[in-house]
Formats: structure tokens, sequence, C-alpha cells
């Protein structure tokens, strides 16, 4: 038989109302207690109660099936991977809400971004009436239910003592892809907590290679893809057979929900992706040779020159200046370039475009040179990256939408901020992980955009541009064989 | 079960109110509500403030709260099922309407009307493991012949009952005293439970078993299973180990014709 819970309270305050030491209490009261009792009710295992209790939310279709699939199916325990723009945030305020009336659910730590603690605070205060706080290390966690904070501040010392005393019933994780790597400290302080109920939620579960995927899901349910070396034999069987590909893909989504845009009841606007390819001057390939020839001890180091000339010389010079024995000759010829033919490129494209434009760069350097550069031809642009605060954030997002024409991102400035109001994006510089990509991409493509997207992916000819790209389809290949299929990120290729 | 809508929840709200002895001016869905001195402690979340004024024997100054049941954003704080406000109000109602004990009023022209004394008791059996249900059982028990009956509640609130006895009313003596009458009601209810359909608690039991062996597949060979282990072992156990969780809701003591 199963474990009878019961409270003696009442009874005790009834045994005081018999001898009289108490008085009896109101008749009216007492029928309102019921009424409401009735009212608050959870009359059955399924469904979500919680849409009752939100009637100024209206949750889109998708969210919902998404929270019922992971309480019903997937029992609290899931990734939430759809893909960016979706709403995934509402999916786990649903699913938090949903368990909070339940009564399954008392105390959530919710881990996300430096930059979008706020926000959380925020939507699950106003959308959900959950009272969450920002950690804030001068109070005790004890009086605090929900908090939010940081990945950084929760896995560092005193704070991530603080919260293993702390006995949470539920813990949400933003940005989970921040915990591909199982060597590192965040990583490991995730996987000492206790996960009675767990949501991570990325709309790239796997950015460079399947092991992430691995990793992450062992975090959530270890076990559940097997040990590494089950997972890895399965993985390369999986590239081979059909049976065992359609295996992997049943196991992975019997732990994530991925909704695409495509198959949400909403209209979408199209994403059209080209990628544009750019010739070196004759100089700027000179100087290409001469970095690749550049004897230095580390190959990644080579590999970083070359991705920073081809951003801009500026980018480079930072890097040179700074080595041990800085290579005089090239600094020299380095300041005797004037061309930057992809940051012509640029200036044109804009120039066609006509219209509001999101430029993403690697390089801090890049992005003020560039700045420069669009202001000499007329240009206007302001600068934005994921370092600045909220309010900063709000008032360069202002700018941009009512005084400029171009923003000029960098990577951080990927997460976080929603500039559906502009339709274009220039990728300046490429990354080496394809889900990189789709972060930016997804801050235009997103709810509320009405125009067709358009994506430029410049790409230098005969450069470690190229060899990014073959490099990002094949991670995209992976990518889809595993977890599914992937909205056009390089280009509208055709699937065979 | 249908949560309450908007007229309702102007009513509860009007009722509360008045019921707390405070002031209460309604306008369609707009209330105008001077909280009492023990509201405003309640509901208020001021502790600091009247901790102050009891301190400085200053003049209170109970909150003047604007509501509106519309869910149109305009005038008020805007309360509907599932804000906070209301679950707060809630809490206040659990608190002061936990315990009655109530009289039917009697026909004035009888000379004297005898009164049987009976106990009900209502309450909220919750059935927990990964997910949740609850049911509400609402229980009369006749004091003197321990006649048992379910439902009691609703027939309760068609009766006109009044907090003292009246004049011509005369209470028979229970021969049930009301805190055996209380085991008894907690006996019946045991045997609904036992009786009820448990396929729910056994599921939980599979899935958790299922996921266990998936967790020990894990760690299969490890001999020194790390804490990682337990952990783990723990969050299935408190995921899915059944349980049932009764609370009394409320109940009291009704002399009835």
């Amino acid at each position: 038989m199963v474990e009878i819970e019961q409270s003696t309270m009442w009874q005790e305050g009834f045994e005081n109302r018999l001898n009289g030491k108490l008085p009896w209490q109101n008749w009216s009261l007492y029928k309102m207690n019921y009424e409401m009792t009735q009212a608050n009710l959870i009359p059955d295992f399924s469904g979500l109660q919680c849409i009752k209790y939100l009637p100024m939310l209206t949750p889109l279709q998708h969210q919902i099936n998404a929270a019922t699939t992971v309480i019903e199916e997937m029992h609290g325990k899931a990734i939430l991977a759809d893909e960016v723009g979706l709403g995934k945030t509402i999916e786990a305020g649903l699913i938090l809400k949903e368990y909070m009336i339940r009564n399954l659910v008392q105390k959530a730590l919710i881990l996300a971004p430096a930059s979008l603690i706020s926000q959380w605070v925020e939507e699950l205060s106003m959308k959900f009436h959950i009272p969450a706080a920002a950690y804030n290390k001068k109070y005790s966690l004890d009086g605090c239910d929900v908090v939010v904070m940081s990945m950084d501040t929760a896995k560092k010392s005193p704070h991530s003592e603080r919260i293993y005393e702390q006995n949470y019933d539920i813990i949400i994780i933003d940005e989970a892809h921040k915990l591909k790597n199982h060597k590192t400290q965040v990583y490991q302080f995730v996987q000492g907590l206790k996960k009675k109920f767990c949501l991570l939620l990325t709309a790239t579960p796997i950015q460079n290679n399947i092991f992430e995927l691995f990793y992450l899901i062992s975090l959530l349910k270890p076990g559940h893809l097997g040990s590494y070396e089950a997972f890895q034999a399965a993985f390369s069987a999986s590239k081979h057979s059909a049976q065992h590909h359609e295996f992997l893909q049943e196991l992975v989504h019997q732990v994530m929900v991925r909704n695409r845009r495509d198959n949400t009841n909403i209209a979408w606007t199209k994403r059209h992706v080209q990628i544009v390819p750019i010739h070196f001057s004759p100089e700027e390939q000179a100087l290409y040779t001469q970095i690749s020839q550049l004897d230095v001890s580390n190959p990644i180091t080579r590999l970083t020159l070359q991705k920073e000339l081809c951003s801009s010389k500026e980018a480079l010079y930072e890097t040179l200046s700074k080595m041990p024995a800085p290579p005089e000759e090239i600094l020299a010829e380095l300041q005797q370039l004037t061309i930057n033919s992809k940051a012509q490129k640029t200036v044109e494209l804009i120039q066609q475009i006509n219209n509001k434009v999101i430029i993403f760069t690697e390089y801090r350097a890049t992005q003020q040179y560039l700045q420069a550069f669009l202001y000499e031809n007329g240009i206007t642009s302001v600068l934005f990256n994921g370092k600045f605060k909220k309010s900063k954030r709000d008032y360069m997002k202002h700018l941009f939408k009512e005084h400029a024409q171009v923003l000029i991102a960098t990577e951080a400035g990927g997460e976080g901020i929603n500039l559906q109001f502009c339709s274009h994006v220039i990728n300046y510089d490429l990354p080496w992980n394809p889900m990189k990509l789709e972060q930016r991409i997804g801050r235009v493509h997103r709810l509320g955009q009405n125009e067709d997207v358009q994506i430029y992916n410049l790409a230098i000819e005969n450069t470690i541009e190229q060899h990014i790209l073959s490099l990002l389809y094949k991670k995209i290949d992976v990518f889809e064989q595993v977890v599914g299929e992937l909205d056009a990120i390089l280009t509208n290729r055709s699937k065979e | 079960m249908i949560a309450m809508n908007s007229q309702q929840i102007n009513q509860f709200l009007h009722d509360f109110f008045i019921e707390t002895g405070c002031d209460v001016e309604r306008q369609e869905e707009l209330l105008h509500v001077q909280l009492s001195i023990e509201m405003d402690k309640k509901i208020m979340n001021r502790p600091f403030y009247w901790r102050y004024i009891e301190a400085t024997n200053g003049e209170p100054n109970p909150a003047q709260l604007k509501l509106t049941t519309s869910l149109q954003r305009g005038q008020g704080e805007i309360i509907h099922f599932g804000s906070p406000r209301l679950q707060q109000i809630y809490r206040v109602v659990e608190e002061f309407g936990a315990y009655v004990q109530m009289y039917e009023e009697a026909d004035v022209t009888a000379s004297q009307v005898l009164l049987t004394p009976w106990l009900a008791v209502n309450y909220k059996v919750a059935y927990c493991c990964d997910c949740t249900k609850e049911v509400l059982y609402s229980f009369g028990l006749n004091l003197m012949t321990g006649y048992m009956v379910l439902d009691f509640h609703s027939s309760l609130i068609q009766k006109n009952l009044i907090p003292t006895k009246p004049a011509n009313g005369f209470c028979v003596q229970h021969i049930i005293a009301p805190q055996r009458g209380l085991e008894r009601i907690q006996a019946a209810l045991n045997e609904i439970i036992v009786e009820d359909d448990h396929t729910w608690a056994n599921e939980a039991i599979v899935k958790w078993q299922r996921e266990q062996r998936i967790l020990d597949y894990f760690y299969d060979g490890v001999d020194d299973k790390p804490e990682m282990y337990e952990i783990e072992k723990q969050a299935l156990q408190e995921r899915y180990g059944a349980k049932i969780k009764m609370t009394i809701v409320n109940g009291g003591l009704f002399y009835l014709k």
C-alpha cells in the first residue's frame, strides 16, 4: 500500500474550540474556504492546470504541447530544444508553474547567462505570477523559493556550497549548450545537483560534435544513452545503418522536445541565405601568404592569425603586436595596407539593401574599424556587445531602431536581444560553430518578424574561410542526423 | 471542476472584505476597499510598518486597495483566478474559515425544536507521484446515531444556519464525542482510499524501476559508486515515490433539525 501522510494540525485547533480555548469562526468564510479549495482542486493527473491560473497569458499551441509532453511523457526531465525564437522560456514557465500548482515543486533554481537574469525574473513574475528573485549574495537562499542566478556565479565558492545546502525540486538551465564540456567546473557543479525535475534549454544541443549531446543527456539522465563507449559505438553504427540511425534519433527524442518553425501553426516569413564570395586584393593575398608561412609554435595561432586577417588588419594587428616576438616586417606591411576587400563588399551590400542591417563580427577591433569605415561611406551605425547592461542594451536597440542604419555586434551580442524590426543579417566573420550562426539569425528571424529574412555569409576565396565553410557543412550534417532538420544557416541548399 | 469566473471572483472578494470587517464600495467590476487593521497586517506584507506604529503608538493608517476583476487594463489592480493577491486572500480564508459551530434556525412559532448534533469534516486528498490528483471529500456524521453521509457540505449550504442557538432550540447532547466522531470519519476515508483505483501508484513504480535500471547500467562495473549515483537515486525516489496526502480543509459542529 502507498505511504500516507496525514496532518494533525486541524485536529488540534478543533480541540481548542471544543474546550472553549479559542472561538469558533465565521460561517461565510468557512463556505468561501470550501468554495476556493474546490476551485483550486487538481481534478486529473494529466492536462495542464496552469492555463486557468494564467488568463492574461496566451501560450501558443506548440508551447502548450511541449509543456504537456515534458510533464506527461518525460516526467519532468527534458531538453527544450526549440529553434531560436519559439518561446522556450514560455514553455519552461508553463512547466514550472504547473509543478508549483500541483505542489510538486516548492523550490526552484534557474541558471541563466548574467545578461538574461533580469529578463527571467521579470517574465516569471509578470507572465506567470511566480515570485522569482535574482540571487543576491547578501541574503540567505532559505527565504527565496525561486531564484535566478548566473552559471558563472553558481559554480563558484561559496555560492555553490550554499546552493548544495538547499533542496531544489527543479533545476532550469538556460543556454544549456554552455554545459557541452564535461570537464568544466560548471558541468561538474550541475552534475552534483540533485535533479528531481530538470529542464535544459538550448536551441543548439550539438554545436561542434555529437559527444556534446551525449554529455548533455548524461547530465539530465545518466545512462539514457548508455556509457560513453556504448554510445560511441552506436553512433558510428548509425552513420552506416538507417536502422541504428532511427534508434539513436528515437532515444534522443525521448528526452528532447524540439519544435521547428515549420511545424508550428504560425505563418513564418521565409529565410534566404546566401554565401557572398569575396576576392582578396593582391596586397591582401600577399600578406595572407606571409602569415600562413609564419613560423609559430602553435598551429592554432596560425589559424587565428589567418582568420583575423580575413576580418580586418586591425584585428590581426592586435594579436601580432602582442606576440612575444612581433614580426616587425609584417606589421610594417600591415600598416601600409589600405584596402579591406571584405569591408568594401560590405558597404556595397548595405547600399544595395538600403534598409536596416545587422553585422556580426568576431572581433572588437573589426567592430570599431567597421564603424569608422561605414561612417566614411555615409552609413550610420551603432555598436553592440553582450557585456552591456540591460539599460544600455535597450538604449542601443532604441538608437538602432530610430537613428541608425546598421548595428554592428560582436559574438557576445548574439544572445538576449531581439531585433524583429530588422530583416538583414551580414555574417562578416564565420564562426567555427554553426549554432552560433543560428543564434545570430534567431535575433531577427523570430516571432514578430514580418519580412522575409535575408542572410549574407561573407567568405573570402582561397583562405581559411573556405575551410571553415566546409567544416560548418559537416557539423550541420551531424546535427541533422541525430537531432533533426535545421533551418537554413549557410545556404538554402536542397536536401538530397 | 471549472475555476472561478470574474463575476464569481468579484463576489468572493466583496464578501471576503465585508466578512473581515473592511469597508467595501463596489462599482461594477471595481472594488474600493478600506482595509481593517487586521487585514492590512494579513495581506499587505508590511510588518515593519506595523511594528513601528505599535512601538511609537502612532496613528495606524491601514491601506486602501483598488481592485478590479476586469481583465482589461484600466483602473485598479487586476484580480483574476491565479493572481497572487487572490492566493493570499485564499490563505487568510483557510485560516479564518476552518472551524465553525452552527445551528439550524427553527420555526419561531414552534415552542421547542430538537436539534441533533452533526460533525462535518471536509478532506482534501492528494495522490502524488511525478504528477498529482486531488479529491475533496465532505463527510457528515450524526453524533447521536453514527449515521454517516458524503457530500455533506452541499446539503449544509441549503440550510438556514446561524452561529447562536435559537431561543426555542434544544440541543440534544451527543452520544459519540466529536473526537471519536473524527476518528470514525478518518477510518471511513481510509476505507474509501484503500478501495480506490491505484493504477497511478503502480505505474509510478514501473517508471521508477525502469529509470533505476538505466542508472545502474551507467555505473555498471563501478565498485565505488560516486556520490552522484546516490544523488540521482534520491532524486528518483522523490520523483516517483507514491504518496497520499490527507489534509482537513475545515469542519465543525452543526445542530440540525
